[in-house]
């Protein structure tokens, strides 16, 4: 009877075994057959997509996908970090900066078929500015309350600030104007971010009274959001399949696109949320691009022949100095901390190739960025030295470091903390070391309970507010930095209209920041990308707002 | 048998009540929340503070407690706070492909560590007998993680046999009936599709029978040792029973109850194991969407799904004593 009973079993994996061999003969045929016009080009991303719809996101992946398939008003360079025309061919600002033009590109198709006009891109704004419910959660709409603050109506369960946006007008055919009601530096960077691509009018009409659904605490996104079909944009690729499951969106070239066409015919993002994944998918040839490539592989990864273009700089990370703590108080010891600081070796050991040490809290590549801030060398005897004069030569000091996370600015944050752990502890610092999970580390550090930590920033847009402003322009428990006249001057720049004068205003904030020194800025470093070799790569962006368009077969 | 069964079931109320609290206790004291890894880097403390408001994150543990058990009764397990989707939806569209790796997984480890095993007893003291007992010892000491990275090095990279990656070749198109993606190719004969996806589930397959693989064989090897021993074995060679008989009838079937237990434990875990497996190979399965929700305090997926886990764990070892029975007249007579 057990014998009996065994057979099928075994037969199964008699059966198994063969089509595991089959299996086997298959996958093996079909890799390494190089490029072509009709393999799809496939990417691996760090995860999948949160929504079909960019508004509601926060996070790089769904912008990474949301950038070819929809296009916002302004855009930066290809390659670049200026901001330059995207569906609007020129823009104007109103004196005071309240009210922003928009001259839009004439023959312009969304995806569906409908026109692009002054009507279109309205539709979309007075959309955004009129959800209700979860949509005015921070979670759904973080970006439209950073750049335009609330809605027509707030909802208090959801406490959204006070809206900036004022209203859309459609001036003529391709003529947009659009109202906030006071300047800020928000702007004309605002215009830029993913989360505003412009959706068809037949879309829209199509998503009307699609709400977020579900009890308090409970929201589940509407159906336009998951399924693909209903949002249309003007980009350069469809988006045609979502595959959730999968964790792949697949895209397809528009041909009636009204710029230059994709280069490839089909586009995959697939989430491999591995760093180690993604690079040996692309040894293996299973992928053919991936992005946040760790620094230690670029070398080995060029050397193997893939491409492994250096974008520009648009980063920073600094050593944070939460002045709550006692001795961090003390310019003398914040001064005496940056001279114990080996910066260079950081940026020479772990950081990726273009790296380099940060002298204020934004990087280079950034208007506002000032050649005269003062400069901290690197002197762990002087650093011993004002350590003894401010009576801290025995310091003891907490310093935290996040764990089980990489971030474009912090590629290797442990060694990263133990280069400047060895420097401090040379100039005679007691450290006492901390890590965190990310999220319970930017708790802590949001908190102020970690004295010194290392955190960072990527630029969203080509604005030095978007930097030093994020960091110094109220008091906040994550630097215990309470300085009156820092912060007046950063409003009056910020609110300053006059480009020019706001850049001149940035640079004399940036020397400001500098002298008052609440941390150290590390380092900028280039976030590096790969492609296999059959792949002509597109610009790579040092916002890593890469236009996949621009990519195509050898 | 029906009463076993009945009551079998009945003892997961209780289970899955105590897992529940244990499991919503546990979360609070996780440190962070997923106010911190929802929003970006430079939100504000205030935003912070609305997006844990309006998740009802503010409320004190028992009412959020109260208000899970309401929606559990009402098979609502909540929704994904990454995406936003029900939590069972999350675990029907991923449980097909983690299904499949451990099937897959748990069809190496019996095939191989049986045999293996039972040689090794046979074999006593040889060459064959001290791989297979150092071959498994090396196999629950590997960590999956290194093998997998091994296998990838050789098997994809090197030798371009497997995939590295995934469950299928991105941009491969199949029709979904049921969400097995093999099952689903035999159906509808799209054999591209099933060579395919049994391509991609060799590598982590292998990588995620390691440990059972190596428990099976040494099992199957300590109990066919024993039972070769027992009174009755020696009684059976010694009335001149056929050896084939005595060694399928009264060895081999002795042995294996145990290993069948063990088999039974082995598949529960293999849905634990998978997490890493999955996460080094992106195969998007449980494991995977488990180990990016905790990354993100998704307390709803993680509670939801693992308290799914703990269901099917008693369910498999329900299997397990009623094949158990079977296996053992004696049980039944219990």
């Amino acid at each position: 009877m057990f014998m009996k009973s065994s057979r099928k079993p075994l037969g199964l994996v008699a059966v198994a075994a063969s089509l595991a061999l089959m299996a086997t003969a298959c996958a093996e045929s079909d890799r390494g057959d190089g490029g072509g016009e009709e393999q799809p080009f496939v990417f691996a991303a760090a995860g999948d997509i949160a929504s079909l719809d960019p508004f509601l996101a926060s996070d790089g992946e769904t912008f990474r996908y949301s950038r070819q398939v929809f296009e916002t008003l302004l855009e930066h360079e290809s390659g670049g970090s200026e901001i330059v025309g995207g569906l609007a061919e020129t823009w104007d600002q109103s004196e005071d900066g309240t009210r922003w033009t928009f001259n839009l590109h004439d023959n312009v198709k969304f995806h569906d078929g409908d026109d692009l006009n002054a009507d279109a891109v309205c539709a979309n704004f007075d959309r955004w500015f009129n959800l209700t419910g979860a949509y005015q959660s921070s979670n759904n709409s973080y970006y439209w309350q950073k750049i335009f603050g609330g809605f027509a109506e707030n909802d208090e369960d959801h406490a959204p600030p006070e809206p900036r946006f004022v209203s859309c007008d459609a001036e003529d055919e391709l003529t947009v104007t659009i109202e906030v009601s006071e300047y800020s530096s928000l702007y004309p960077g605002g215009f830029s971010l993913a989360a505003f691509g412009i959706m068809s009018p037949t879309s829209l009409e199509a998503m009307e009274g699609q709400e977020i659904t579900g009890e308090e605490g409970n929201p589940t996104l509407p159906e336009y959001t998951q399924v693909p079909g209903t949002v249309a944009g003007t980009g350069p690729f469809t988006v045609e399949e979502w595959n959730q499951d999968q964790g792949e969106i697949t895209m397809e070239r528009f041909e009636d696109y009204w710029g230059d066409p994709a280069g490839f015919e089909t586009m995959i993002l697939r989430a491999i949320p591995d760093e180690n994944a993604r690079r040996q998918a692309l040894e293996a040839g299973d992928i053919h691009g991936y992005d946040l490539v760790a620094p230690a592989d670029v070398a080995p990864l060029q050397e193997a022949g893939f491409e492994v273009p250096t974008r520009d700089v648009f980063n920073l990370l600094y050593l944070a100095y939460q002045q709550d703590h006692e001795a961090l108080a003390d310019l003398e010891v914040r001064e005496a901390l940056s001279h114990a600081v080996n910066r260079q070796r950081i940026v020479d050991t772990i950081l990726p190739e273009g790296g380099e040490v940060a002298s204020q809290f934004h990087p280079d590549t950034l208007d506002g960025w000032s050649p005269d801030v003062r400069e901290i060398e690197y002197d762990p005897e002087l650093a011993a030295e004002m350590l003894a004069e401010a009576g801290h030569e025995d310091l003891e000091i907490e310093f935290c470091y996040p764990t089980e996370v990489t971030r474009p600015y912090m590629p290797a944050p442990k060694d990263i903390f133990d280069v400047i752990t060895e420097d401090l502890q040379e100039a005679g610092v007691t450290v006492e070391a901390k890590s965190y999970e990310w999220a319970e580390y930017i708790n802590q550090t949001d908190s102020g309970n970690c004295p010194l930590y290392l955190l960072g920033w990527t630029g969203d847009y080509n604005d030095a507010y978007n930097f030093i402003g994020t960091w110094f322009s109220t008091p906040n428990s994550a630097w215990g930095l309470d300085d009156e006249e820092l912060f007046d001057k950063m409003e009056e720049v910020s609110t300053n209209p006059d480009q020019e004068e706001r850049t001149a205003g940035y640079q004399e904030l940036n020397e400001m920041v500098m002298d008052v020194l609440p941390g150290l800025p590390i380092s900028s470093s280039p976030p590096s990308i790969a492609f296999s070799g059959d792949i002509n790569p597109p610009n790579v962006s040092p916002l890593t707002q890469e236009n996949f368009a621009e990519a195509s077969w050898k | 048998m029906l009463r076993f069964i009945v009551r079998r079931l009945l003892q997961l109320i209780p289970t899955l009540g105590g897992l529940s609290i244990l499991l919503f206790v546990w979360l609070q004291r996780l440190p962070g929340g997923p106010e911190y890894a929802l929003l970006p880097d430079d939100a504000t403390a205030e935003q912070r503070a609305a997006l844990r408001r309006s998740l009802g994150l503010d409320e004190p543990l028992a009412v959020q407690y109260l208000t899970f058990l309401r929606r559990i009764v009402q098979g609502d397990l909540g929704t994904s706070l990454q995406t936003s989707r029900p939590v069972l939806d999350e675990f029907f569209l991923r449980f097909p492909a983690t299904f499949e790796l451990a099937v897959t997984a748990m069809l190496i480890a019996v095939t191989l560590g049986l045999p293996l095993g039972y040689l090794a007893a046979r074999k006593r003291g040889t060459v064959l007998d001290f791989a297979a007992v150092g071959g498994s010892l090396l196999g629950i000491c590997t960590p999956v993680f290194f093998l997998a990275f091994i296998l990838k090095v050789v098997f994809a990279e090197n030798l371009g046999l497997f995939p590295s990656a995934f469950r299928l070749s991105p941009g491969l198109s199949r029709t979904d009936i049921t969400g097995f993606v093999v099952l689903d190719g035999l159906m509808t004969r799209e054999w591209d599709v099933v060579t395919d996806a049994l391509a991609h589930l060799v590598l982590p397959g292998l990588a995620l029978a390691s440990i059972p693989l190596a428990v099976i064989t040494r099992m199957t090897r300590a109990s066919v040792l024993e039972v070769m021993g027992e009174d009755y074995v020696r009684t059976a060679n010694a009335k001149g029973l056929h050896r084939t008989t005595v060694r399928t009838r009264h060895v081999l079937r002795n042995a294996l109850l145990p290993v069948v237990t063990a088999v039974g434990l082995l598949a529960g875990s293999l849905f634990a194991g998978a997490v890493l497996t999955e996460s080094v190979f992106a195969f998007p399965g449980i494991g995977s969407f488990v180990y990016a929700a905790t990354q993100t305090r998704d307390y709803p997926v993680l509670t939801g799904f693992i308290l799914l886990i703990a269901t099917m764990y008693v369910f498999i070892n329900l299997l397990v004593d009623i094949s158990y029975s079977l296996l053992d007249p004696r049980v039944r007579a219990q």
